[in-house]
This record gives C-alpha cells, sequence and structure tokens, in this order.
C-alpha cells in the first residue's frame, strides 16, 4: 500500500467539468473491476491467527503477555475487508462470488461486536451524508486534533454516547429496525461470552484476547478511517469532504487512509489499489481544488 | 418483545459488571498476589468495587 508518486506535474486547470469528469471515470475503472482476494486471504488469515490464540493461551502454550498484542492487530485488521464486503468490492450482488463477499462480511464482524449488515446500511450513510452534523453517523469522530480524536473515540464507546444514537437514528431512517436488535443480540453475545469464560476461570484471556483488543482496535479504527480522512469534519462537498494527507505512521500504519479521499470518489476501487488511483488521478483532483496533503 | 429488549438494553452496564468486570478484578488481583483490604476475599471485594463501577456507569451512562 506504499506508493510512490508517479503522478506527473500536470496542469487540468483549463480542462472542463465533463472533461475532467470522463479522465476521472477513466482512471477509476482502470483501479477497479477484479476480485481483490488480498481481501479475501486477508479476512479469514485473520480471523484464523485470532481464533488460534485461544487454545494456545488456555493451554499454556503461548504467554498471554506475547497473545495479547497480537490479539489487537487481530481486532484492528477485521474492519478493512468488511469494508470491502460494505461497498459490494469483492463480488456485487447477482454475481457468480456475491456469497464471497457477504461471508467475507458475516464470518469476521462479529469480531468487533457488529453485525456486518449493521456496518453496511451506517457505512454507506456515512458515504451519503459526509461531515453533515445531523446525518453523518460517524460526525462524533470529529475532533480538534489527535489527541482529542483518541478521547472522542473511546467517549464514543459509552453507554449513554450520541455515536450510538446516531447509528440507531441511521437504520431507522433506512427502514432497518430489525437490525437494532440484532445489535442488541451481538452486544448482548459479547457480555454472555466474556462472562462465561470470566466466571470458569478465563476472565484474564478473556479480558487481554477480546475484550482490550477491542477496546484499542476500535479507538485505532475510529482515529485512522474517521477521523483522520475527514478532518477537521465541516466541508461537506462530494470534492473536499475528504482529504488525503501524510501519516506519520505510513500508508500501512494508517490502513490505507492517506488516499480515502478516492474511496469516497469511488467507492468500489479496491483498498490496495487506492494509492496507484489516486497518483494517477492527483492532477484531476488538484484541478478540482481538492484537500490534498504532501504525499 | 420490544419492551423486553429494552429492559435487557437498559441493564447493560450493570450486566457487564457482574458478568465480567467482577471475575476480571477478582482473577486480575489473585494474578498479581494483590490482597483485598479489611479481610474481604477477592471476590467480596470485586463485588465491591465492580459493582460500584457498574452502576456508576448505569446511573450515569458512561464507564469513564
Amino acid at each position: 500500500m506504499n506508493a510512490h508518486p508517479p503522478s506527473l506535474a500536470i496542469d487540468l486547470s483549463s480542462l472542463s467539468e465533463p472533461e475532467l469528469r470522463r479522465l476521472e471515470l477513466k482512471i477509476a475503472r482502470k483501479h477497479s473491476g477484479r476480485v481483490p482476494w488480498i481481501a479475501v486471504v486477508w479476512a479469514f488469515g485473520n480471523l484464523a491467527v485470532w481464533i488460534a490464540l485461544w487454545p494456545l493461551v488456555i493451554s499454556g502454550v503461548v504467554p498471554i503477555w506475547l497473545a495479547s498484542p497480537v490479539a489487537v492487530v487481530n481486532l484492528s485488521l477485521v474492519y478493512l475487508p468488511t469494508h470491502e464486503a460494505q461497498h459490494d468490492i469483492i463480488a456485487r450482488p447477482g454475481t457468480k462470488l456475491r456469497w464471497l463477499n457477504e461471508l467475507v462480511g458475516h464470518a469476521t464482524s462479529w469480531m468487533i461486536v457488529m453485525p456486518f449488515e449493521v456496518l453496511r446500511v451506517t457505512h454507506l450513510d456515512h458515504h451519503r451524508h459526509t461531515n453533515d452534523p445531523d446525518l453523518d453517523v460517524d460526525i462524533t469522530s470529529s475532533a480538534t486534533g489527535p489527541w482529542n480524536a483518541i478521547w472522542r473515540a473511546i467517549q464514543g464507546r459509552q453507554p449513554a454516547a450520541k455515536r450510538n444514537q446516531d447509528y440507531l437514528a441511521s437504520l431507522v431512517r433506512n427502514g432497518r429496525e430489525d437490525l437494532v436488535v440484532l445489535s442488541l443480540l451481538y452486544r448482548i453475545g459479547f457480555i454472555a461470552v466474556l462472562g462465561g469464560l470470566a466466571w470458569n476461570g478465563y476472565a484474564l484471556e478473556a479480558l487481554f484476547l477480546w475484550w482490550l483488543p477491542y477496546q484499542i482496535a476500535m479507538t485505532y479504527i475510529v482515529f485512522f478511517l474517521s477521523w483522520a480522512p475527514h478532518h477537521p469534519g465541516s466541508h461537506r462537498s462530494r470534492y473536499t469532504n475528504t482529504r488525503s494527507w501524510k501519516s506519520s505512521v505510513g500508508n500501512i500504519g494508517s490502513m490505507g487512509m492517506q488516499f480515502h479521499i478516492v474511496h469516497h470518489l469511488h467507492p468500489y476501487i479496491p483498498l490496495h489499489l487506492t494509492p496507484a488511483a489516486y497518483w494517477e488521478m492527483r492532477p484531476i483532483l488538484e484541478a478540482r481544488g481538492c484537500r490534498l496533503g504532501d504525499n | 418483545m420490544e419492551r423486553v429488549f429494552k429492559t435487557i438494553a437498559g441493564i447493560l452496564p450493570l450486566a457487564f459488571a457482574f458478568a465480567f468486570l467482577v471475575p476480571v478484578i477478582s482473577q486480575g488481583m489473585q494474578a498479581l498476589g494483590i490482597a483485598a483490604p479489611f479481610g474481604l476475599s477477592h471476590l467480596a471485594f470485586a463485588l465491591i468495587v465492580g459493582g460500584a463501577w457498574g452502576l456508576f456507569a448505569q446511573v450515569t451512562g458512561r464507564w469513564v
């Protein structure tokens, strides 16, 4: 995901809007339409590693201090393959591999205690209403700076957080009240599993393999997927509501979000091809007055 | 059914505290070799601390 800038310094500002649009779409199509197998392997490989940690730790083969950081990485890596599935990037409805798209989403999203359909409905709503203070489900992640963003991400997981209400409102607005009950069942299931393990003598295993990694991972995910690419969270137009920026932890460390602007403009491009699409598209984005960083 | 779900949703912080937080505190203290004060058992101490924290979250809507 670390792309180097092959982008040429071309001034396209004299081109008309339809001409820019045509060029932009041509690049977007070039980088889409193929099954991103990397996301599929990533999803199931990550799931397998995390599940394997449990017997390895409980049987004493792997110490918990070693397994817990691995679990943090596992939980942090859950979201992006489901994100590809939310946008039907693995396979569109009606295609031969559609089942795989849905399987990736459903088989892994439970690790972060969210039903796949809830992620899909609310995330697509975020795309429709990016940075809208009333309708963007992720608006509560906007913050004044990185430390404030971390604190806001933690606050967003409190029982009475506005973020919970925003997600609920999004489901109702989209006619998916059924998912409210499913979300609650996931929550109850999470507490039941943690409780079952804890009262059977595995409280610390449950704490360090799931609960704590989940908390760290969700803060990390909200920071890089929600706060950083939309900061300051006040621009509303299609070409300015997200940005590109240079992350101090690199493109992999920021989960590919340095080029999130391309994802919002063309959400059918797979994550691993977004950097290449960005560099090719950059002169067009410059001509359109997008918020582009130093990368 | 809706009422049942609303009731369950309304007590999740307390449920989390007694299902998970209490045994985590108890087993954590045992693992670290920390004795409970006032001659209490680990579990009794964890029930007081975990229960109080759960009640705080239940009433205020936040853990921190």
